[in-house]
């Protein structure tokens, strides 16, 4: 009974994420049989003038998790070798529940704080008209996906056996590299699964984004400009749905940036778990 | 030429050898390990000789692999003297790494890298040494290893998949890549079949030849196959020490007796 309850739940969760992918495409299809992929490469986005670019949103949205992971992946790598590798038992498991925390707190905290923190800090220290841009989004995200990271290679480094340690140690290998050429090359597998997590959130992530991001549908001018508003995909659609007549081509154009960002993630998290699979099946 | 001849060679060099030295390989004096709270080693003193098969022998729960672990620095909270070639190992010239690459460090069970048989051989060294080893070289230690017939076909095949007891031979290959001064070897043949640890008996009776070898085990009959000095251990400390054909034959103390006897001992 429970095996078989086991095995409906999983092919339910199968049959939601169908659900919901065929919803997305049956929705935007008005925007995709009027527009085609055309707009993929468009940055006008002016809905009341039926201009529905994506570009912008989608530089932004790039923008934003390569900063995020430019900044969460060092930091987040470093935070697990210290907790591994360094510190002792007591401190060790206060830092995981330290980050834990940190991954329980809701968006919209973050959110907040990014509006009162960060946001003036901005402006201040770089001379800004206003904190809203680019970076305020991928620093606030930077700390938001920081403990999938850290949590993962954790995980990773601590599967590496004491033996393969001692090992290393009598070799002679210093600290240094037995972290470079023993514990980093075997947790890699776990690492780089938590890394493409960490960039389908960054993705994802709607509500902090929007309070901080600026929501300028434009492309950053040079389009390398961190320090201007600009749009995200999902800040986008978090700004606008409301605004949207069910059924309108301007929800149709939502509906697509929805689309785009769910295949996105998805196929993320599928070659996060592929990975992670293949790595397991070449150890056994 | 077959095992058993090798095992007869080794013999022969390695016990003129030890009568021919008088130096000392290791010398160590009074040391002493608590580990949590819990005395683990107590007061050892031994000497070893500048080459030759010396046998480190008693129960489980002796402290034995806790003492190699304390020669090769992998545990270093120990209180006594330990002089190794001469030299205080607390104050060794670079450090405790360059003391581990100088003493070879074998554990009981084989610890591969997830790389190839020839990159397992050289990972050890320095990353130019890395670059500029010679095929002769590894082909060389694989041969002291006993185990260069077997894999000189599949040198680049991965380390993983060889039988255990030719990863325990590569793990030996990989520490005497190293060029080590002395070697340590906590049971290697544990959990071995008969074959592959009569491979490595020879490999490390040949090896005695050359170096000082320092071999755990509580295998009787295996510790009289490799003869040499005998050190027996029971309950953290040292009981005797001698030529291994004068303590099976008569066991000074009443310990190594029961020892020998059950092949169990309550010092208790």
């Amino acid at each position: 009974m429970l095996n078989l309850w086991m095995r409906a739940s999983a092919w339910i969760c199968l049959a939601v994420v169908i659900l919901l992918l065929g919803f997305l495409v049956q929705q935007s299809w008005p925007y995709w049989q009027q527009y085609g992929f055309s707009t993929l490469f468009s940055g006008d986005w002016y809905p009341y003038e039926k201009l529905f670019g994506l570009t912008a949103a989608i530089i932004g949205s790039f923008w934003a998790a390569l900063i995020a992971l430019s900044i969460a992946i060092p930091t987040g790598l470093a935070a697990a070798v210290m907790s591994t590798e360094i510190l002792s038992g007591s401190w060790r498991s206060l830092s995981r529940t330290g980050m834990e925390l940190l991954a329980g707190i809701p968006s919209v905290v973050y959110g907040l704080l990014g509006l009162w923190v960060l946001l003036p800090l901005l402006q201040s220290s770089l001379g800004l008209l206003t904190g809203h841009n680019l970076l305020a989004a991928g620093l606030l995200l930077s700390v938001m996906v920081l403990p999938t990271i850290m949590v993962m290679a954790q995980d990773a480094l601590s599967e590496i056996s004491s033996e393969q340690r001692d090992a290393a140690a009598s070799l002679g290998m210093g600290w240094s590299e037995r972290l470079w050429r023993v514990l980093l090359p075997q947790a890699w597998p776990g690492i780089r699964s938590g890394i493409l997590l960490a960039l389908g959130r960054a993705l994802g992530e709607t509500m902090a984004v929007m309070l901080v991001v600026g929501s300028m549908d434009r492309i950053p001018e040079p389009f390398y400009n961190l320090l201007a508003p600009a749009q995200t995909l999902t800040s986008r659609i978090g700004r606008e749905i409301g605004e949207s007549a069910f059924g309108s081509m301007h929800f149709a154009a939502l509906m697509a940036c929805g689309l785009l960002l769910a295949t996105v993630t998805i196929t993320i998290s599928l070659l996060a778990h592929l990975r992670a699979d293949n790595t397991s099946v070449a150890r056994t | 030429m077959n095992i058993q001849k090798k095992i007869d060679v080794g013999l022969t060099i390695q016990q003129s050898a030890i009568k021919a030295d008088q130096a000392h390989s290791l010398k160590l004096s009074g040391l002493s390990l608590e580990l949590g709270g819990t005395p683990i080693l107590r007061d050892i003193s031994f000497a070893l000789p500048v080459h030759g098969m010396n046998i480190l022998i008693g129960p489980s729960g002796a402290g034995k692999s806790t003492l190699l672990r304390c020669l090769n620095l992998l545990h270093q909270s120990w209180q006594g003297d330990l002089h190794i070639m001469d030299k205080d190992v607390r104050t060794w010239p670079d450090g405790a790494d360059a003391l581990r690459r100088a003493v070879g460090l074998i554990a009981q069970k084989p610890s591969l890298f997830p790389c190839s048989i020839a990159q397992n051989v050289v990972f050890g060294l320095g990353r130019k040494a890395r670059k500029q080893v010679s095929d002769e070289h590894i082909e060389q230690v694989l041969r002291q290893a006993a185990l260069w017939g077997e894999v000189k076909d599949r040198l680049h095949d991965k380390a993983l998949t060889l039988s255990v007891g030719q990863q325990q031979r590569l793990c030996i290959a990989r520490a005497l890549a190293l060029a080590p001064k002395m070697l340590l070897l906590d049971e290697p043949t544990a959990s071995l079949d008969p074959r592959s640890k009569q491979c490595i008996e020879a490999s490390l009776l040949e090896l005695a030849a050359t170096m000082p070898v320092l071999c755990v085990t509580h295998d009787i009959e295996q510790a009289k196959r490799l003869g040499g000095q005998i050190i027996f251990m029971c309950d953290g400390h040292l009981i005797e020490s001698g030529d291994s054909v004068d303590f099976f034959a008569r066991p000074e103390r009443i310990e190594s007796r029961e020892f020998l006897r059950w092949s169990v001992c309550d010092c208790s």
